[in-house]
């Protein structure tokens, strides 16, 4: 490539970057910024809107992506992806070991056809591992309210950096999806007019063959998170997901972790999983956790559900995500101070936005305490108001069926 | 007989009409009986008829106190030390009113939210009477954790108090109606004891009958209200390794909290009193418990028979479940509190109404007399003079929980030292106006914070 050559494309990647850092940090006073960031990514608008069955904005601007990039080959990649420019410019100050991926097999494109058919199947496997997604989720590190949230938050795209220094362009040319599916498109739209015919028929079964075992493998591997995530939630108590959070079958396939709740949120109370809460499918999907003074989630906000590129968070309204039941709050008389005749306490009534939490005369018990009822939707307000420690007598609960 | 009701006592049906003043209108009447001579109540035409009488006048006095509770007790003390004349009746045989009669140990909230002691003055100095009494009182000085009291020897401190202090005492005497001269200003009260019905004359009146009984009776303005009302108990020979953790505290650094539930607590499951009910009191093996209760209304004779009644039932009830728990076996009930723990019933329209806007705001009053402590959701706040002052009737002054605030602030001027801070300003304010020969609403502010600086009262 002369210099000359060079000039324009590092401009467009340059100016590419700068956006996407405008679109996610997001100085932009545009709520849904960091959402179309990361639905920008063909690989999530396609995936995502075959896992949910629906169509958005993000699918023809995927169409587009696909349409180009089956002709200049990962034309996307090499212009567009902020991801992409960050790791090329790692890869100069690295190692440069460029020998050193050159025997890896194409992995990206067997990521995206798992994937894909997981996406039929309603789970979309592997989809956090696109490129954009990574790149958004170290902005929401100014959220993260302890150490394990950090590294949670930054793990993806430091991984990808230290690759590069050590291997090179390893990620970019052989396990991103995003490049592996362009490579498919590319490969796909040569092999109708010629390739394919002209291969000899053992090749064209090892095509087949491949295509069917990710495929299959994919889809096989999306009803196995989909049953495990199940069970797991029946079995918790403490699991809570954001307002707008699909059922949770879904929910780990569906959410990429890009992280964007977590930073849309005002009272961070929206945090990475470690896994302790909803097994090794929801390792590092978002969890309600009420661990700081007086945070809950407010009746004034809706911000997680606008952000989330995929539909794992249904974007809600003020109204309806506020009739979204996060959890159930329960009461354990053991410990509330009314309860046990310690004090004049009615903190969670007081603070219940909906009215939900009542200090209740019991003529048969000859006691008061506090009775939730059904309009509770789990946002913690009672739980953080509650003044026993280090128990307390609120505390929101997974909902179980009645 | 044109005014046939005269002396039909506040709470005859309809008769919330007061005494006009026997001296203003001796002449006036035929039927007036002589001191003394005692005529029943008459049936006349299926009425009942209290013949219109004068009243017999137990004493002249200064100031007059109605209610010997910790607001009563308080501005009785205050007033006299300012060498005023001062006569205290109340209503049971003992002083301290719900601090010791409705066994509400618990001082607070004496606390700012920097658990910087806000209420001083008298209360302090009832504090530090019982500090050097065994088994006085226990958790001094250790905030948030708020001190609480034993109800015989607080008994004992104001009995002891009363005697030495030259205050005009009369007990077992429950103060029923207001005494107003033709113009509507206050001139003393009614009372009824084994004594018969009697009046004081005063010049100025403090209302610190809880329920308002008196200024309600003037014409004062008010808003009536209706909340839960309890019957506290004290329960002895409660496990006792338990309550190292069991205390009442907001700080998490003393947890309040019984043993938690395992798992999940289900969904409507309530569970009956364990070891760790109530709160620790200065008695050894001996915790006071609070009952929340049904709501009622206070200032109506059905719902409080039932009360009394019901919660007696109901706390026997409890401590029978109480020891079914492992643990819990010798648990027994060492008494149900002598009164009913009525928490509100009239708030006075005052000059100014306390709301709660105002405490949320952290609102400062050029009339400021006191502090309240931060309790639950709100804040500490100032207590202005206003609100001791009825709108309209002259000579009189409200104390303890029946000031005027709304309802959500009165939940918190209600507790006891609350109380102690009021009736102190209303004892101080009182005496002014005998000193300065001014009505109630017109006395020197300044000169009354002074005063009540000098008494050690926390002003901010």
């Amino acid at each position: 490539m002369t210099f000359l050559r060079r000039v324009p494309r590092r401009a467009i990647q340059l100016t590419c970057f700068v956006g996407a850092v405008v679109l996610v940090w997001p100085v932009l006073p545009w709520a849904i910024a960091p959402r179309v960031f990361v639905e920008a990514s063909p690989f999530v608008a396609l995936a995502s809107s075959i896992a949910t069955r629906s169509i958005g904005v993000g699918v023809v601007l995927a169409l587009v992506v696909a349409v180009v990039s089956s002709f200049k080959k990962r034309w996307f990649c090499l212009y567009l992806c902020p991801t992409g420019f960050l790791l090329e410019n790692a890869s100069h100050m690295g190692l440069r070991k460029a020998a050193r991926w050159r025997k890896v097999p194409p992995v990206g494109r067997y990521v995206a056809l798992l994937t894909l058919a997981g996406a039929v199947a309603g789970y979309p496997v592997l989809l956090w591992m696109d490129p954009l997604c990574i790149f958004s989720s170290p902005f929401a590190v100014n959220k993260a309210t302890n150490t394990i949230s950090v590294i949670l938050i930054c793990v993806g795209l430091g991984v990808l950096v230290a690759a590069t220094l050590v291997f090179g362009m390893l990620w970019c040319v052989r396990i991103c999806p995003l490049s592996g599916m362009q490579d498919m498109l590319f490969e796909l739209r040569k092999a109708l007019w010629t390739k394919f015919t002209a291969m000899a028929a053992p090749q064209k079964f090892r095509v087949a063959r491949r295509v069917f075992f990710a495929g299959s493998g994919g889809a096989l591997l999306a009803l196995w998170a989909r049953r495990a995530g199940a069970a797991r939630y029946r079995k918790s108590d403490t699991l809570l997901r954001p307002p707008g959070a699909v059922p949770e079958d879904r929910f780990t396939g569906l959410c990429i972790r890009c992280n964007n709740c977590v930073h849309a949120c005002p009272t961070k109370i929206v945090h990475p999983d470690t896994g302790h809460e909803a097994g090794l499918v929801g390792f590092g999907a978002p969890v309600i956790k009420f661990d700081r003074d007086y945070k809950y989630c407010l009746e004034t906000c809706n911000a997680c559900t606008q952000v989330c590129p995929t539909g794992a968070l249904t974007p809600l309204d003020l109204a309806p995500k506020n009739k979204y039941i996060i959890g159930e709050a329960l009461v354990d008389n053991n410990v509330c101070l009314t309860a046990l005749g310690k004090k004049e306490c009615d903190a969670c009534e007081l603070a219940c936005p909906y009215d939900a939490v009542k200090i209740t005369w019991d003529e048969d018990q000859y006691n008061a305490y506090p009775v939730v009822n059904d309009k509770c939707i789990g946002c913690g307000a009672c739980e953080v108001v509650c003044p026993t420690t280090p128990v307390k007598a609120i505390r929101v609960w997974t909902q179980k069926p009645a | 007989m044109r005014r046939s009701i005269a002396a039909g006592g506040l709470f005859a049906a309809g008769s919330l009409m007061p005494v006009s003043s026997a001296l203003a209108n001796q002449a006036a009447e035929q039927s007036t009986t002589q001191t003394g001579a005692h005529v029943p109540a008459t049936l006349v035409d299926g009425k009942v008829v209290q013949p219109r009488r004068e009243l017999p006048v137990l004493q002249k006095t200064s100031i007059l106190v109605v209610g010997g509770g910790p607001a009563g007790t308080a501005a009785a003390f205050t007033a006299k030390r300012m060498g005023v004349d001062v006569t205290l009746v109340e209503r049971y045989g003992y002083l301290g009113g719900l601090a010791t009669g409705g066994l509400v140990l618990g001082i607070f909230p004496l606390y700012d939210r920097d658990k910087k002691q806000v209420i001083f003055g008298i209360g302090e100095e009832l504090m530090k009477k019982l500090d050097v009494l065994k088994y006085g009182i226990i958790d001094r000085n250790k905030a948030p954790v708020y001190p609480t009291i034993d109800a015989e020897a607080f008994k004992f401190v104001l009995a002891d108090m009363v005697l030495d202090s030259g205050i005009n005492a009369y007990l077992d005497c429950w103060g029923v109606d207001a005494i107003v001269d033709g113009k509507g200003a206050v001139r003393g009260a009614v009372f009824e004891s084994k004594s018969g019905r009697q009046a004081i004359l005063a010049d100025i009146v403090i209302d610190c009958s809880g329920d308002g009984d008196i200024y309600a009776a003037a014409g004062a303005a008010f808003e009536k209200v209706k909340t839960n009302i309890g019957l506290i108990s004290r329960i002895g020979n409660i496990d006792e390794v338990d309550m190292a953790i069991g205390r009442g505290s907001e700080d998490p650094e003393h947890p309040a909290i019984g043993k938690p539930s395992e798992g999940r607590p289900s969904k409507g499951r309530v569970n009956d009193l364990n070891g760790h009910a109530g709160n620790s009191t200065p008695a050894p093996h001996m915790n006071w418990l609070n009952m929340k209760g049904p709501v009622g209304d206070a200032l109506d004779i059905s719902d409080l028979t039932a009360m009394e009644l019901k919660h007696r039932r109901g706390t026997w009830g409890n401590v029978e479940k109480l020891r079914q728990k492992p643990g819990d076996e010798q648990a027994y009930l060492a008494e149900t509190a002598p009164q009913l723990g009525v928490r509100l019933s009239r708030l006075l329209d005052g000059v100014k109404k306390l709301k709660v806007e105002d405490i949320r705001g952290g609102a400062k009053f050029k009339d400021v007399i006191g502090y309240s402590g931060a309790y639950a959701n709100a804040p500490e706040f100032q207590i202005p003079y206003g609100s001791l002052v009825p709108a309209k009737v002259e000579n009189v002054l409200a104390a303890g929980r029946c000031i005027s605030t709304d309802f959500q602030v009165g939940d918190i001027t209600r507790l006891i030292p609350v109380c102690w801070v009021t009736g102190q300003a209303a004892g101080v304010a009182a005496a002014l106006c005998i000193q300065d020969k001014c009505k109630p609403r017109n006395v020197n502010v300044a000169k009354l914070q002074n005063l009540l600086h000098q008494q050690g009262a926390y002003l901010g």
